[in-house]
């Protein structure tokens, strides 16, 4: 789609293109960040305050002087075992989100650019998957993790996470958007097996999206709740089970709450400061090319 | 297919059989080989057992480790029990239960472990054991219950002309539900800015406590649209609750607030709810107790310990409940947490009749509460159907306090979600 | 969309015979290969369970005593003449469309202008992610206090400014509004950056050749960014409507009981399925509701295919 013009006016247009931003755009981003951040300086709010502090009407902006107390208090519960769901969460997150990326993009990359009978349906059928809703699957799942002897274990909230219908048609709808035709056959001429083509091919082109998938896993099973609730116990949980401990009483003291929250997000925050720089390039890169 | 039927079952009940008879016999150790076992605590809120407990426990039976697993909610703990139940495996060898779900519980007592033994019969109240007995079965051993007395903020009493020391308090608020009311329209017209009390549903609880058979017959069969006594205390309470009431609906954040605001001036207090009070409201200093309930006394609450028999060593399960549920340790757990036992014995030790709270003004709880669980003379029958019931009651009270609906419309709308459920 | 197209090539010599039949075959099954870890683990995680509860719907079942007698469509005949259950179904649907509008709308400024030449890009695309990383028991205390009626910060802010208190709890529609922010917060960034990642593979130059021909910013954002945008638009438009219809975390958050207030103000059908399974254990009528939630969500996600399609598409030339 390139047009034969003077130099010129090409270079005027990639001007405008690449043209700075103006106030109004960087005012908004600001905006933007603030109502991000709000909560979790509220949660400093109280996690540096007392038991009273949330249902304190006249609360003050400022934050008070508990938070490293409140956060010892966290850290050294018996009942909480901090650092054992910490250890969990990390490994959980972390294998579901490399195995759901690789699972992922191997089936996003059959159904963006294989060509076999039953395809259309069975991408369907995926999509049709996520319509299942959850709330009563858990106990048939429980009944299936029990007959495995799986509960208890880090087995039971990791193998039902391995691949998602969600990655699968993300992957899916991004490479056959992002890899060219082209490339495949490429590959394919000069002789390679499906897989290769996969691995050398497939998987650094969608490496933009595949990063993002793997975050998305990663931080949502960090935070999931409900059945690691279920299937784990107090002497093997993940983070938010533990946490959930915290409010175990008729009485809740949110102060200390939403210290232990805060404390179990700075990892994901640290991710962040990783992940960051590589998104940003894997993205970039993904735009040069066409 | 009933899936509980399964064949090891019937043998595993015939070994636990065998093991319980020898319990019986010997009175001590019921284990007879030593192996190192571990034993799951399950429990929500606060129940007092510190791990202090447990590890005495330990040196007791050598064998034996306890693992608390503390859930975060009673609502919680129930979830995660019926789930595993339902599956037929997963639970703690000991599992917490509170009084609410008991009755679901009760339609299938082939799920628990029979807790009963010879000094069992006279541990705790009767209403308290009857409450978890099925056919002669014991399914649950009693840990706390929550005796009602009513605590009151002295300063807008006083503001009011009315008593502000608790004896004076006790004697304005004896009598009936209406001369409750009817103080608190006194109170009311006095205009200090507070209210009277929370809502019409936390209200309505201490009321539905009071009668044998307010929902349900002992049967099952539901009563409530039909009972004459259910719309009474409806509308009665809906009456009253227009001038009386801060309406704020028990347990959201605005409570809570209104907890720290300090916005109604008396409300029903179980022994558990202290710990609320004093935690939301740590700047108010006028809280007190007054050593009396309406119609003389009523209870809110309370769990059990059951032992699922679905656990894989129940003997040792049992014998670890029956020992948590002991006048000793229940105690020790009263003063860790403030759960007000169950147990009768405890009722006459020191450490019980001398306790004083300070966030209170030094009201004295071990007499309070006890006098007040001795006050208790009815306990509701509560079927399957109960919790169900209640919620739709309570949610007919809400609808009218936050004049969405009249009472009438109301009700018509309560009656027609009980019939829904059947 | 483009087809795809493996080229075989012809074989020059016999003695390649043999590995052009490899390379047949590998081409034939390799994608069932690679396809079937999903459906091995869907076998067991969601295909048993989808069974499983289809089995359930049509008995009486008990959750604690299990199976009961067979009814055939009694349980679906029940609960599609219960009140509730309309009301749930209204909630579901207002829920959704006054949380998916406005998301999408801000999800798509949001990238659009994250797509600029920022500086710093590596900080802003991230911060709008950090909502994302808030746990729900969080969000859940923080907007349930805010939109408290009487003591919440949002009615208290309102007062000073002199409006009357908005009864976030008792008005189905306020209600509504208040979880459709809960949801936003957290839902928005996410959508955003899927929506960047789309836009960031557009090519530069058609946005070259708009600029020379004189297009403006806002002209050239509808010309070719959207258009150019629709497998990614359809993406996140599927997905946001089968998440808005299930939302299950922050109706169950937003008051003490769980169960979408007094008169069912915001009561969706899976807190429904939630009280029918849970709260009165009738496990059969709750399979039921699963089920026809299931049919809702794919109806619902059919017409968004469809309106996406057409929205997209008349945009401008295809590319």
């Amino acid at each position: 789609m390139t047009v034969l013009i003077s130099g010129i006016r090409r270079r005027h247009a990639e001007a405008r293109i690449a043209q700075r931003p103006g106030l109004l755009v960087y005012g908004l981003l600001t905006a933007i960040l603030v109502a991000s951040l709000f909560p979790f300086y509220w949660s400093f709010l109280i996690g540096s305050g007392n038991g009273g502090t949330l249902s304190d009407t006249n609360m003050s902006w400022w934050p008070g002087g508990n938070f490293l107390h409140n956060a010892a208090s966290v850290i050294n519960n018996e009942s909480v075992n901090f650092w054992k769901a910490l250890t969990n969460s990390i490994i959980v997150s972390t294998v579901v989100s490399a195995s759901v990326v690789f699972f992922s993009t191997l089936a996003g990359f059959a159904f963006a650019k294989g060509r076999f009978s039953g395809q259309k349906g069975l991408l369907l059928f995926v999509i049709g998957t996520m319509c299942v809703p959850t709330q009563l699957s858990v106990v048939p799942l429980f009944i299936a993790m029990s007959a495995f002897g799986w509960t208890g274990t880090l087995g039971a909230v990791i193998v039902p996470g391995l691949v998602t219908a969600f990655g699968v048609f993300w992957m899916t709808q991004y490479i056959a958007q992002a890899l060219p035709d082209e490339l495949v056959e490429a590959g394919r001429i000069d002789g390679a097996s499906m897989f290769r083509t996969f691995w050398h091919i497939a998987l650094p082109a969608a490496r933009p999206a595949a990063a993002m998938l793997g975050l998305f896993t990663f931080i949502m099973t960090w935070t999931n709740f409900f059945w690691p609730f279920i299937v784990l116990n107090q002497s093997n949980p993940t983070l938010p089970v533990s946490l959930a401990t915290l409010q175990a009483n008729y009485f809740v003291d949110y102060s200390i709450v939403l210290a232990g929250v805060l404390l179990a997000t700075v990892p994901l925050l640290i991710l962040f400061a990783f992940a960051g720089k590589q998104l940003v390039e894997g993205i970039m890169h993904g735009a040069v090319k066409g | 297919m009933n899936r509980f039927r399964r064949p090891g079952s019937i043998l595993g009940g015939a070994i636990a059989a065998t093991l319980l008879i020898a319990g019986c016999a010997t009175g001590t150790t019921s284990n007879t080989d030593n192996t190192p076992i571990t034993l799951t605590l399950a429990t929500f809120n606060k129940f007092g057992y510190s791990d202090v407990m447990l590890a005495q426990y330990h040196t007791l039976h050598p064998n034996v480790t306890v693992v608390q697993n503390i859930a975060a909610t009673s609502q919680a703990a129930q979830d995660n029990m019926f789930a595993k139940l339902a599956a037929g495996s997963g639970l703690g060898d000991v599992e917490a239960v509170e009084v609410d779900w008991m009755p679901k519980l009760k339609q299938y007592p082939n799920l628990f472990v029979d807790l009963n033994t010879a000094d069992t019969k006279t541990r705790w109240l009767d209403w308290k054991s009857a409450a978890a007995t099925v056919n002669g079965k014991l399914i649950g051993a009693g840990t706390d219950i929550g005796p009602e007395a009513i605590c009151y903020r002295s300063d807008p009493l006083v503001k009011a002309g009315l008593a502000g020391d608790p004896a004076g308090v006790a004697k304005l608020l004896t009598g009936d539900w209406n001369n409750y009311y009817n103080v608190g329209q006194q109170f009311a017209a006095k205009k200090t800015g507070t209210a009277w009390f929370d809502s019409a549903g936390a209200t309505f609880q201490g009321l539905a406590n009071q009668y044998s058979n307010f929902f349900e017959q002992n049967d099952g069969t539901v009563i409530a649209t039909t009972n004459p006594d259910v719309k009474a205390a409806f509308t009665s309470v809906l009456t009253a609750s227009s001038t009386n009431s801060a309406h704020l609906q028990e347990w959201s954040t605005d409570w809570n607030a209104g907890l720290a605001n300090g916005a109604w001036a008396t409300m029903l207090c179980p022994s558990w709810m202290l710990g609320v009070i004093s935690g939301n409201g740590p700047k108010v200093t006028d809280w007190k107790i007054a050593n009396v309930f309406p119609n003389g006394g009523g209870n809110w609450g309370g769990s059990y310990l059951t032992v699922p028999t679905q656990g894989k060593h129940t003997a040792a399960a049992k014998e670890l409940a029956l020992w948590l549920t002991a006048p000793a340790q229940q105690i020790a757990a009263f003063t860790t947490t403030g759960n007000y036992p169950s147990q009768v014995a405890a009722y006459t030790d020191p450490a019980l009749t001398g306790a004083m709270n300070p966030y209170f003004n030094n009201a004295p709880i071990g007499q309070i509460f006890s006098d007040r669980a001795k006050a208790v003379k009815v306990t509701p029958y509560k079927g399957v159907k109960y919790a169900a019931i209640m919620q739709a009651v309570q949610d007919g009270l809400t609808r009218v306090e936050s004049k969405k609906q009249t009472i009438d419309a109301s009700w018509t709308q309560v009656v027609s979600d009980i019939k829904a459920l059947g | 969309m483009t087809t795809s197209t493996f080229v075989v090539p012809e074989p020059t010599r016999s003695r390649l015979a043999f590995r052009e039949s490899l390379g047949r075959w590998d081409v034939r099954f390799s994608p069932y290969l690679f396809v079937s870890p999903f459906f091995i683990l869907f076998a067991l995680v969601g295909l048993f369970p989808l069974l499983y509860t289809g089995w359930v719907a049509i008995h009486q079942w008990d959750l604690l005593g299990g199976q009961g007698n067979w009814v055939g469509f009694d349980n679906f005949a029940f609960v599609l003449q219960q009140r509730q259950f309309w009301v749930a179904v209204r909630n579901t649907l207002s829920i959704f469309l006054v949380s998916a509008v406005p998301q999408l709308i801000f999800a798509i400024v949001i990238a659009a202008v994250l797509d600029n030449n920022l500086r710093n890009k590596t900080f802003w695309r991230m911060s709008v992610l950090v909502p994302f990383v808030v746990m729900p028991v969080a969000v859940a205390l923080i907007f349930g206090s805010m939109f408290g009626e009487r003591y919440g910060l949002v009615n208290r802010t309102l007062a000073h400014v002199g409006i009357a208190p908005i009864l976030w709890h008792t008005d189905p529609f306020a209600s509504h509004v208040a979880i459709a922010t809960m949801v936003n917060f957290r839902w928005t960034g996410y959508n955003a950056l899927i929506l960047l990642a789309g836009m960031q593979a557009i090519p530069r130059d058609l946005y070259e050749s708009a600029a020379i021909d004189g297009a403006g910013r806002i002209n050239r954002f509808f010309r070719i960014t959207i258009p150019q945008l629709r497998p990614t638009l359809i993406f996140v438009i599927i997905t946001a409507t089968i998440g808005g219809l299930q939302i299950f975390d922050e109706p169950r958050l937003y008051d003490q009981n769980g169960l979408g207030g007094e008169n069912q103000q915001w009561m969706t059908m899976t807190i429904y399925l939630y009280k029918l399974g849970w709260t009165q254990l009738n496990f059969g009528r709750a399979a039921s509701v699963a089920w026809l939630l299931f049919v809702v969500i794919v109806a619902i996600g059919l017409v968004n295919l469809a309106i996406t399609r057409r929205i997209a598409s008349n945009e401008g030339p295809a590319s």
